[in-house]
């Protein structure tokens, strides 16, 4: 009988318009965050073995530099004025090895072998399982890490012309083979494994400590200043960095600089699209309560009579409460199942690509805290709305 | 008002009035001078009066307090504040025939008063069928309020107020627009519910009315 009395107040229009416009902001605000975390792995670079925000410089190679190489070293006062810039958190160096170095692998009976050079840089740049990437001096393992570039040009150069298998990063590090080292009068041979891939790097990079010893122990001349440098920024989309670089003839990884930026600009424009949509949703709620205001103004001889013959306010409200939550409740099921839909689509597209392991949690986890602040806030101003008019 | 104006009052400006349960009472004015105020004060819908309204319920605690036997109770209107609830005042202690009937005109006879007997659960349908199939002709409980006259939703109001158990109902001005033989039949169920429950009655009326045995009349 209460649920038929109040049932012909209800503004049907006025629920539809909540409805929709609850469903479209919860719908955006799931999606970015999804899409956010999503995505987030692929530009920070997690894949990768570098730590984000660093990139490798060196100085560029000129015809007077191919006649005396000294030229592409850093001198000290050229790293002090590089560590002294504001947007320069940390600068590293590279150190080479100054002995000859061979590796050599059987397959399919065949033996392969070829010259090779190392370099390394500070642990700390790397990003490496730290199981593998140890040299202990007792045991004759030696890990390695290429670039990626190295396996694309395996793949899809050499093995393709010479028929050979292609190879995928997992299987590359289960291939162990030899590495021969020779200087000084004396020689050794390591077990050798690729441990990671590195996309920044144009190197092939071996413990620092291990190079450390190794020079000392098969070098042949002294140890040369760094012709590259591994320069950590505070902020990789600083306007001043291509800016400076121009200007002290360096060479830097482009890429990489454009990656952050495009970073920064994907999350302005999620940080940008969640606010919309945040504004969407305080909206929609907003417009439902002034809606309860309504019908409570409408209906206010209703309301006071139901108060008067012995309804509490409490049992008045309660359709009104139901009827809210039960909409939030129904489009914030809505939007989640379609932001999943969504994510299928765009994660068929995406795994093409990369490699991406996230999870739904985020859209789930979203939807639940939503749906809790909603129920409260709806509730407590509906009754509060019913409350005053019959008070 | 005035004080000139109230001089005569048997309630106003004086320092206590008590109504006993069991016993009936009769308010008399005329228009204006505040009848559906006093009713509204009692059942704590309007609180524009200085003063108190206390409610007792226990007949031993009154009995030690004899000298002012309507102190001893919660004041009613903080006692309002806590009701409004299905166990609330309206539903178990004070029930109310309101001048201005505050029936539903969207809901028929019928749902006017199962409306409030679903919150006392007081009276079967059958009982109510038949309560208003006395005071109305059969084919009107199952009619939309709005299309009843006036008198006929009186005689509504008055059946949903018996529906709920009570120690007072209030009723003002109930036969205003009732002829007397069926103001005489609706008298009569009232008077037989409140004797049934042992409770007080106060009707207010512009004259003096002779539907009911009244123990006290009050001039307001």
């Amino acid at each position: 009988m209460l649920r038929k009395l109040q049932r012909k107040t209800l503004i049907p229009a006025q629920i539809a318009g909540y409805a929709l416009t609850l469903l479209v902001g919860v719908a955006i605000v799931l999606l970015s965050l999804q899409v956010y975390c999503d995505i987030k792995p692929l530009l920070t670079h997690q894949t990768d073995v570098f730590k984000a925000h660093t990139v490798t410089v060196s100085k560029n190679v000129t015809v007077f530099k191919t006649a005396n190489k000294e030229g592409l070293y850093f001198s000290e006062k050229e790293l002090d004025k590089l560590k002294s810039q504001e947007f320069v958190n940390n600068v590293a160096q590279f150190r080479s090895a100054s002995f000859a170095t061979k590796a050599a692998i059987s397959f399919e009976g065949q033996r392969m072998s070829t010259d090779l050079f190392f370099e390394s840089v500070p642990d700390g740049y790397l990003d490496v399982e730290s199981d593998d990437w140890k040299w202990d001096s007792t045991a004759d393992f030696l890990p390695i890490v290429i670039p990626e570039d190295y396996l694309n040009l395996y793949n899809f150069g050499f093995a393709e012309s010479q028929s050979l298998p292609v190879v995928s990063a997992p299987v590359l590090s289960q291939i162990t083979f030899s590495i021969f080292v020779e200087g000084n009068g004396k020689s050794k041979v390591f077990k050798s494994r690729i441990v990671g891939l590195s996309g920044k790097i144009n190197s092939i990079l071996v413990p620092d400590d291990f190079l450390q010893w190794a020079n000392s122990e098969f070098g042949t001349s002294e140890e040369h200043s760094s012709s590259r440098l591994l320069v950590e920024f505070t902020d990789a989309s600083d306007e001043r960095i291509p800016q400076y670089f121009e200007a002290n003839g360096l060479n830097i990884n482009k890429t990489e600089l454009e990656t952050s930026k495009m970073a920064f600009f994907f999350k302005l424009a999620m940080l940008f699209v969640t606010i919309i949509a945040a504004i969407i949703i305080v909206l929609s709620v907003a417009f439902i309560i002034m809606s309860m205001n309504l019908i409570v103004q409408r209906n206010r001889e209703m309301f006071v009579n139901l108060y008067n013959i012995g309804y509490s306010h409490k049992v008045i409200s309660r359709f009104y409460k139901v009827i809210v939550s039960i909409i939030t409740a129904v489009d914030i099921l809505l939007s989640s199942a379609l932001v999943l839909l969504v994510r299928r689509w765009y994660m068929g597209r995406l795994s093409v690509l990369f490699d991406t392991g996230g999870g739904i949690i985020p859209t789930l986890a979203g939807a639940a805290i939503l749906l809790a602040l909603l129920l409260i806030i709806c509730n407590i101003f509906t009754d509060r709305v019913i409350r005053n008019i019959i008070k | 008002m005035s004080e000139l104006e109230v001089a005569g009052s048997d309630i106003y400006l004086k320092p206590s009035v008590v109504f006993e349960q069991g016993r009936f009472y009769m308010v008399c004015a005329s228009s204006g001078h505040g009848k559906t105020s006093l009713l509204n004060f009692i059942y704590g819908v309007s609180d524009s009066f200085d003063g108190n309204v206390y409610l007792t319920e226990d007949e031993e605690r009154r009995a030690e307090n004899a000298t002012h036997p309507a102190l001893t109770g919660t004041p009613l209107r903080e006692g309002m504040a806590n009701a409004g609830t299905e166990n609330g005042l309206r539903t178990k202690v004070l029930s109310f025939v309101f001048q201005d009937l505050a029936l539903f005109p969207e809901l028929t006879a019928m749902e006017n008063v199962q409306l409030k007997n679903r919150l006392t659960n007081f009276k079967s349908d059958a009982e109510i069928e038949a309560m208003l199939d006395s005071l109305l002709p059969p084919e009107k409980k199952n009619q939309l309020v709005a299309t009843l006259s006036l008198g006929q939703r009186q005689r509504v109001a008055a059946v949903r107020a018996l529906c709920q158990p009570f120690k007072f109902i209030l009723m003002d001005e109930p036969f205003s627009h009732i002829d007397s033989e069926n103001a005489r039949r609706l008298a009569t169920m009232v008077l037989d519910e409140v004797k049934r429950q042992g409770a007080g009655l106060i009707v207010t009326a512009l004259d003096k009315i002779d539907y009911f045995p009244f123990d006290e009349i009050l001039n307001l």
